[in-house]
């Protein structure tokens, strides 16, 4: 097989596993925190899963980044994984992916320096997964090659229902306290 | 249910999507509905300018001396000589080979 041809299948394979692997990430952390599902606030093993998703999406997000900087097609530079929407052809549709790395990565650290920060600004910067998630699955649509394929798809849109459920019950029926 | 359970189911779902995507990936290589399509590079210019013709073509040196290096002289070889009662054929010669 051509390696430009491998490449690119490989950044679109990592690119919906990493889309997958950080829902499913979000949806255990929105979980614990939600008034419906108070009984799942004193949960461990979902706090668990929780902070273990983190190990299962950086390498296949790191995969998809790294795949789409070697792709030569989709012409993707160092500084693009940084400053969002300066990509010539799509800044937009590209420019999300940036700024949803950008704030994960951000979200990321400050979790493992939570306690070395003031709780109330890590709360905040905690809260703007929502904002990821949303720019992500902007992303994911308005760039995805294999979005319109009906399973890709189907799973997508579940794995964002999820969340959007969640996140809509939270605002209707508050949030646990810490 | 206990904690490794999730993980390891959490980490299988990950994995299955992951080999899916992949299957289907290498399956439709090329999606000319993909809502993104890259511009194709350039081409070099020198490929696109069309070819000129020299006013004195010139055929170079087949090969180059390196200082100090003579030419080689070509001795000829020992002529073929036929036995006197050998006749040659009056076949017109071969000038064509047959490939299959």
């Amino acid at each position: 097989m051509d390696p430009q041809l491998a490449i690119w299948i490989v950044a679109r394979a990592t690119g919906v596993a990493a889309y997958i692997a950080l829902c499913l990430s979000i949806l255990s952390g929105i979980a614990l925190r939600t008034s419906v599902l108070d009984f799942l606030a004193k949960n461990r093993a979902l706090r668990s899963l929780h902070d273990f998703m983190t190990w299962v999406w950086i390498p296949l997000g790191f995969g998809h980044i790294a795949a789409l900087l070697l792709d030569k097609t989709a012409q993707i530079t160092p500084l693009d994984l940084v400053v969002p929407f300066q990509v010539s052809y799509a800044p937009v549709a590209i420019g999300l992916g940036t700024l949803s790395l950008d704030l994960v990565v951000l979200i990321t650290v400050s979790s493992w320096l939570r306690r070395r920060m003031n709780d109330r600004l890590w709360r905040w910067i905690h809260r703007s997964s929502y904002l990821v998630f949303v720019t992500m699955f902007v992303h994911a649509l308005m760039s995805g090659t294999d979005f319109s394929s009906p399973l890709i798809s189907s799973v997508s849109w579940s794995a964002a229902l999820g969340i959007g459920l969640l996140a809509a019950s939270r605002i209707v029926f508050g949030r646990l306290p810490e | 249910m206990p904690s490794w359970s999730l993980k390891v189911s959490a980490t299988f779902i990950t994995l299955f999507v992951l080999a899916g995507s992949f299957d289907y990936a290498r399956g439709h290589v090329k999606n000319p509905n993909a809502p993104l399509q890259p511009p194709v590079a350039d081409k070099p210019a020198a490929a696109s300018a069309a070819p000129t013709a020299s006013a004195a073509p010139s055929v170079g040196p087949l090969f180059t001396l390196r200082p100090g290096q003579r030419p080689a002289t070509i001795t000829p070889g020992p002529r073929l000589t036929l036995a006197p009662g050998v006749v040659s054929a009056t076949l017109p010669p071969i000038s064509f080979t047959h490939t299959s």
